[in-house]
């Protein structure tokens, strides 16, 4: 699906809430205090992103890019996520082909079984940390947090 | 030397380090005749003919072709599955090393024939195959991911410049070396993306291309996008409780025996079955064709994937006008694009024709 | 603006006690350097190593590749707002250190990325691999956090390369170029007119910890879209803070020696009418996507392009970006040609980009990142191997017993370079 159009987007600035979706401790450690914080303990990246899409189907719309970063899908286990919080009546089709996508490209990339030294691991959700971090500026920004 | 005048010799003695092919090709090259000759069977002669002599000199010194079948296009076409077992038959007779087929140039129904066989070989046989014909030839679209294809022109003068090409790439593939990418080989893109090193880096590359593009010159993209057919979608009903709602399927949902033969995949057909009066899809009386799925659940209760139950409740309960009396189905499995769209515009016109005002598309 | 590049060829390296560069050896005192380095309280240990092109050395694992630069001439310094001080570059004369190169090497997190294999099968597929390089090698304080680390490692990189490329400033160089920029007014003049203009929309890696690019030292998450003279980038106005992927992130070197850049420039005048050049980056956040690229094609509208070359950096997100720039651009009439990589998997089947568009009709494609490569042993390690099971493009199992790594192209640094710097392509 290519890109539908984005004149949805300038709705959400409207919006006043948006959380959080993310199996990543150290986010729902970090951000849970100023932010509402979905967090999907031991979840898979692809089930973090496949509850999102769902999501989607109810009428919520991502505000993120869900596959952020260069980080690997399976190097790091971890998503992070930002959607509103509430369900709107219409289904933004420009959060539907991004969730699908990026979907497609989880399922595709060579998903490892590596166990990963923890060291890495809290490397891993640093990493991911930073990237949903990016974002809150410009949240900020838009009124939203 | 025009490979065209020539007749058929005796194959050249084959040495024991020499690889063993055979060829393929069609009533036309091999001599026999023209279109009129097109239903001629399918015969195996020993060593080349027509195009296969200049096989012979590009091959060299490291193959030989031990034998040459010649099979009229109609023939085989029109008896594929009886044409298949034939010719397969006789390749395993020969027990070669590598089989060729063509080039058949523009040529629609030799270039089905030649893919379509060199696919059987690989697959069947387990010998590797090649073949070569002109991008817009059917046969390329259906076989160029199954069957290394030389990229030719769209008529036999480009014979002199095609053979050579697919020797070499035969060649590699008897002796399992490394392919390289399509531009490197000649061969069409056939879904694989592999790396090579161009002559030029990526960044003139792109200036270069750029040019063509701005000067409406042809160029060549490296990476050509996956295009989806995109549908603009309907205005929504205002009115649900006045709607006829039919329900379309590519899950494969059919009576019982299925009646209609709906193939398991790449179906070539749809069948319209009538549910006036049922409320449920028992599993005495419906069951699913789909050859993609674990076909249990659909079995059990075929309402998994044609919901007439749900949608019966909800006629009833007013929330939709009418269950359409019909239902369509087809197995979305390995469907062709082309039979897809025909189905639809089958089934579109017969909906309108019949009143329906919306449809629910189930798959699985 | 116009810029003289002097070229200083580089032969070899060698380490003594003095620092000079004498007949295009390079002489460097790794005492001295070290101890520049650790002069930064959270390096807790610096070293300075030597690999030249076809020795038995893996460099891993690879945090930037710099090349020394110095300003002999004209305003400003060599990585404005990051060493230099905030100055306008991209005028007058600057010498480079030509076929070497700085590299910095070190833990950032447990994960890392990028190997560079002197020789072997891995050294043709990066460029970093025909040059002659000091590398650096760091290691944090204990107990710091990856950002400040992070930092701490790209400025002890930046500044080694000014400190080597003074030693330059007073030579004559073997060899010059200049590049001249020429004002927007000047792209209408009559001796142009038959030429299309064309521009440059250069995509910045801008997404966090280890994704990060400054321009003029300014982090280019929270930048809109702007203009950028060409030569700048030649002084070290763009550096890269960017650690993923190894195959694909634009090492500073790249953003110095950017070939769109060049190539653009030397067809400047003969077929095409290089206009302007703009930078836009790549976020996470989706509105500023959407702001992003709206900026990029007004600005390649007004100034105006018939046509431009976009390229992007990293995996993923970006294709998103990349395909609204240039379907932005094409919608207004601008006929693009994007550069990227490709993730098409180890079979070669996958979709190879993450987004698509049919508008995206002219592609250059720098390469199969997935593609599986067997590296050899090599007989030295410069740097650390102990994580690479966990590189992207590795596996459990990816370093074998005898040093050999079984992995992807994407472990490689520069292999799949965006910039188009590299020959390898994908068909």
């Amino acid at each position: 699906m290519g890109g539908a159009t984005e004149s949805e987007l300038t709705d959400i600035e409207k919006k006043n809430s948006f959380l959080i979706l993310t199996n990543n401790p150290l986010v729902a450690e970090t951000l849970g205090e100023r932010f509402l914080i979905e967090f999907l303990d031991q979840k898979s990246d692809i089930e973090v992103l496949t509850l999102a899409r769902n999501r989607v189907h109810l009428g919520h719309r991502i505000l993120t890019a869900p596959l952020s970063g260069s980080v690997k899908p399976g190097e790091t286990p971890y998503r992070s996520l930002m959607m509103t919080a509430e369900a709107d009546d219409s289904l933004d089709f420009f959060s539907l082909g991004n969730m699908e996508r990026a979907l497609s490209v989880l399922r595709h990339q060579k998903v490892s079984t590596r166990a990963g030294s923890s060291a890495a691991d809290l490397d891993y959700q640093l990493v991911d940390l930073s990237l949903i971090e990016s974002a809150l500026p410009s949240l900020e920004a838009a009124g939203l947090a | 030397m025009s490979w065209v005048t020539t007749c058929s010799v005796p194959a050249k003695e084959v040495t024991v380090s020499q690889y063993k092919v055979v060829h393929y090709i069609n009533q036309f090259f091999g001599q026999i005749g023209g279109e009129e000759m097109a239903d001629y069977p399918a015969e195996k002669r020993p060593g080349p003919i027509g195009p296969g002599l200049a096989f012979t000199q590009a091959l060299g010194e490291d193959a030989a072709i031990t034998a040459t079948i010649v099979c009229g296009d109609s023939w085989f076409n029109e008896n594929l599955e009886l044409a298949r077992q034939t010719v397969l038959d006789m390749v395993r007779e020969e027990a070669p090393d590598l089989f060729i087929a063509g080039p058949a140039f523009n040529a629609g129904r030799y270039g089905v024939a030649c893919g379509s066989i060199a696919d059987a070989v690989q697959s069947e046989l387990g010998i590797p195959a090649v073949t070569g014909m002109y991008v817009e030839n059917p046969g390329a679209d259906m076989f160029r991911e199954k069957v290394y294809t030389i990229a030719t022109g769209d008529n036999a003068a480009g014979m002199r410049r095609v053979v050579p090409a697919m020797a070499s790439l035969g060649l590699k593939l008897v002796r399992g070396e490394d392919i390289g990418a399509s531009v490197e080989e000649g061969y069409l893109p056939n879904g694989i993306r592999k790396n090579f090193f161009d002559q030029k880096r990526g960044s003139l590359r792109a200036i270069e291309m750029l040019l063509n593009k701005l000067k409406d010159k042809p160029f060549v993209t490296e990476y050509p996008m996956p295009v989806y057919d995109r549908v603009e979608a309907g205005p929504a009903i205002k009115d649900l409780s006045r709607a006829t709602i039919a329900i379309v399927t590519s899950g494969g949902i059919v009576p019982k025996g299925n009646p209609d033969r709906i193939e398991s995949s790449s179906a070539t057909r749809y069948g319209s079955y009538h549910i006036a009066g049922v409320d449920d899809l028992t599993s005495d009386k419906y069951e699913t064709a789909h050859g993609g799925y674990d076909p249990v659940y659909a079995n059990q209760d075929a309402d998994r994937v044609v919901p007439v139950d749900v949608l019966r409740q909800y006629e009833k309960e007013g929330k939709i006008g009418k269950l359409h009396d019909w239902f369509y189905s087809t197995v979305g499995n390995g469907t062709s694009v082309a039979n897809s769209k025909r189905f639809a515009v089958e089934i579109a016109e017969k909906l309108l024709a019949q009143g329906v005002d919306a449809v629910i598309m189930t798959s699985t | 603006m116009k810029l003289e590049l002097g070229y200083i060829d580089i032969r070899g390296i060698r380490f003594d006690d003095y620092m000079a560069i004498e007949d295009g050896i390079l002489v460097v005192n790794p005492k001295e350097l070290a101890e520049a380095v650790l002069a930064d309280p959270l390096i807790k240990s610096a070293r300075l190593e030597i690999a030249n092109p076809g020795e038995s050395i893996r460099i891993t694992p690879v945090k930037d590749v710099i090349e020394p630069r110095v300003k002999v001439e004209g305003p400003g310094g060599i990585f404005p707002g990051m060493i230099s001080k905030v100055d306008t570059v991209g005028s007058g004369k600057t010498h480079v250190l030509r076929g070497m190169a700085v590299v910095t090497v070190g833990r950032i997190v447990g994960f890392q990325e990028g190997i560079i294999d002197m020789t072997g099968p891995g050294a043709a597929y990066t460029p970093f691999s025909k040059l002659h390089n000091l590398v650096l090698v760091m290691e944090p304080v204990e107990g710091i956090a990856p950002h400040d680390y992070e930092k701490a490692a790209r400025m002890a990189g930046l500044q080694l390369a000014v400190t080597i490329g003074e030693l330059a400033r007073n030579l004559e160089p073997d060899e010059t170029e200049v590049f001249k920029t020429p004002r927007i007014s000047e792209s209408f003049d009559a001796i142009l007119r038959g030429l299309p203009r064309v521009g440059y929309v250069m995509m910045l890696q801008s997404q966090g910890l280890l994704h990060d690019t400054y321009v003029y030292g300014v982090d280019a998450k929270r930048t809109l879209s702007t203009l950028i003279r060409p030569t700048e980038l030649m002084d070290g106005a763009i550096v890269s803070g960017n650690c993923v992927s190894a195959c694909d992130k634009n090492t500073t070197y790249h953003h110095l020696n950017n070939p769109v850049v060049r190539d653009l420039l030397k067809e400047h005048g003969k077929t095409l009418n290089f206009v302007g050049m703009i930078i836009t980056n790549e976020t996470v956040y989706l509105s500023d996507k959407v702001r992003s690229s709206d900026w990029t094609a007004e600005m390649a509208e007004y100034l105006p392009f018939d046509g431009a070359i976009i390229s992007q950096e990293g995996f993923g997100n970006p294709d998103t970006d990349l395909i609204m720039n240039c379907t932005k651009l094409e919608k207004k009439g601008i006929k693009t040609v994007v550069i990227t990589d490709e993730y098409a998997g180890q079979d070669g089947k996958s979709q190879s980009l993450a987004d698509a568009d049919e508008l995206v009709d002219a592609v250059v494609s720098t390469g199969n990142a997935n593609m599986p490569i067997l590296l050899p042993p090599m007989e030295r390690v410069i740097g650390m191997l102990d994580y690479i099971d966990k590189i992207a493009g590795g596996h459990d199992g990816s370093l074998r017993p005898d040093g050999s790594i079984e992995a992807e192209l994407q472990v490689i640094t520069g292999a799949t370079n965006e910039l188009g710097y590299n020959l390898l392509s994908a068909r």
